[in-house]
């Protein structure tokens, strides 16, 4: 098979092989349902496992492991913590709606969630963000209400990976008497992240972003009381999310938790080095390219640049047929022909925002690659030029 | 699943008849900022009334190039009333399918011929 250079790592990353090696038991030998422990070995077998797992995640985020609850990934750790914050504190200590303050720029898992308790009578406040992709914490002071319950903002943009002010952004919630809730999916096991450090009360992780299995992820919970289950069931989780754990996954995520735990200082460096590489190269060699949001506070597996003159669709198209993988949007957003709300959220025209391509580098990102990329998009970008 | 045929990636990559035409008998222009289009479609027509070539300079979507690549093999030799005749279920299945999603964009190709047949009779006494 011809050799493919992927970076859309930002989508979704390869499952590591030592990640499918840990999985693997948990499928067939050790298929049995870890709520059966106290009366069968199996079951116990299953249990220690995904207690393992929940150990191996609280330490990569610093937290406490009864504090991370299994989900089935970021979308739906992100829809239950809005709806659950939301919906609790309106019942029971507010006894009118409640509010949220979240961004513009966030995922659609926050951002339909958002619209979806909009619809239900809930108010929403949506804060702009700056040009170069980073919320001010003053915008956030401004939006706070008596009412309140939750502000949430994402650790990082998936688009175009720019790192938010998130401790002091909780600051401003909690002098409000708010929880803080951040989306740190596209941070986790690429930057440090620590629950505490960054004073939040919820942190959403998926698996996949970090060469772990699809279909699973967290929330941190900080305090259980602090929100309803969004999937009632069989009293897994304290309670606080049913559902027959899903073993093999969680035992994914366990292991790709401990393994970017260990491999984070090297590759963050490692990244922003063939990141910086990659910039410098395409730079030199196409006329009219600029990053979209902030070099500096930036994950380091993230390079967004708009080119002149070009529609990101033909050339990711022409990047494919060469073999080389990126993304415009976001991946969640694909199949629209519209332009990425992040960009427009920043600033850029709808011209702008359509000229721009992502490109996101992982842990299997090795420098031939970014030496490929910057031999190839060039070409590329000359090809569709000479069209027009 | 909507999504591009062969026959339209390998349009695309390697697109017919790209170009201006100096003195055209006929320029058909169109500009869509929402869409980043920007689009010339020239043709030349000989007294007979048939078209004898036609090319185009594009900036755009996938769709529209290879939209317009086949459009501009399909030209020469027809008469203006049988180019008036071309339409995007005939071009799509030049292109094995496009995928209705791209219809409309891939559409800026057939009213590009159109505004350039206009100016063509506009200028042709």
């Amino acid at each position: 098979m011809e050799r493919i250079v992927y970076m859309d790592n930002a989508a979704t990353t390869p499952v590591d092989p030592l990640v499918v090696e840990e999985m693997k038991p948990f499928f067939t030998e050790q298929f049995a349902n870890p709520m059966t422990y106290m009366h069968s070995s199996m079951g116990d077998v299953a249990y220690t496992a995904v207690e393992n797992a929940r150990q191996r995640v609280a330490a990569l985020i610093g937290s406490h492991p009864e504090q991370v609850i299994f989900t089935s990934g970021g979308t739906e750790a992100d829809n239950w913590v809005l709806k659950g914050t939301l919906e609790r504190a309106t019942r029971e200590r507010l006894h009118k709606p409640g509010h949220l303050v979240t961004t513009e720029f966030e995922h659609h898992a926050i951002l339909h969630s958002a619209l979806a308790l909009q619809r239900q009578g809930y108010d929403v406040t949506f804060v702009k963000v700056g040009h170069e992709g980073i919320v001010d914490p003053d915008d956030v002071r401004r939006a706070m209400r008596p009412t309140t319950v939750l502000v949430s903002v994402m650790h990082a943009n998936n688009e175009i990976g720019t790192i938010q002010p998130i401790a002091e952004i909780a600051r401003v919630a909690h002098e409000h008497g708010a929880l803080m809730h951040t989306d740190a999916v596209q941070t986790t096991a690429h930057i440090p992240v620590d629950v505490d450090a960054l004073g939040v009360d919820f942190l959403s992780i998926s698996a996949h972003k970090f060469n772990g299995p699809k279909g699973v992820g967290i929330l941190f919970v900080r305090d259980h009381g602090a929100l309803y289950p969004f999937i009632d069931g069989g009293g897994q989780e304290w309670g606080l999310r049913g559902s027959t754990h899903n073993v093999p996954g969680i035992v994914g995520l366990g292991k790709a938790a401990q393994l970017g735990r260990e491999r984070l200082p090297g590759e963050l460096k490692r990244l922003t080095g063939l990141r910086d590489m990659l910039l410098d190269k395409l730079s030199s060699r196409i006329d009219g390219i600029a990053v979209n949001g902030d070099m500096k506070q930036r994950v380091p597996q993230n390079l967004n640049i708009r080119i002149d003159g070009i529609d990101n669709e033909p050339l990711l198209l022409a990047m494919n047929e060469a073999a080389l993988i990126a993304a415009g949007g976001s991946a969640c957003t694909a199949l629209e022909t519209v332009p990425s709300h992040v960009l427009t959220s920043i600033g850029c025209s709808l011209t702008e925002a359509k000229a721009s391509i992502r490109l996101s580098f992982g842990y299997f990102t090795t420098e031939q690659d970014i030496e490929y990329a910057a031999d190839v998009i060039p070409g590329l970008v000359r090809f569709l030029r000479a069209m027009a | 699943m909507d999504k591009y045929s062969r026959a339209t990636i390998r349009e695309f990559m390697s697109p017919s008849n790209i170009g201006s035409i100096d003195d055209p008998s006929g320029t058909g222009h169109i500009t869509d900022n929402a869409d980043s289009v920007e689009l010339t479609l020239f043709i030349n027509v000989d007294a007979a009334g048939h078209i004898t070539d036609a090319k185009y300079r594009v900036s755009g979507c996938t769709a529209l190039i290879a939209t317009l690549s086949v459009l501009s093999k399909e030209l020469p030799g027809k008469a203006i009333e049988e180019a008036l005749t071309i339409d995007m279920p005939y071009l799509s299945s030049l292109l094995e399918g496009l995928p209705e999603s791209k219809w409309r964009c891939a559409g800026y190709a057939v009213e590009a011929l159109h505004l350039a047949i206009e100016d063509y009779r506009s200028k042709t006494p």
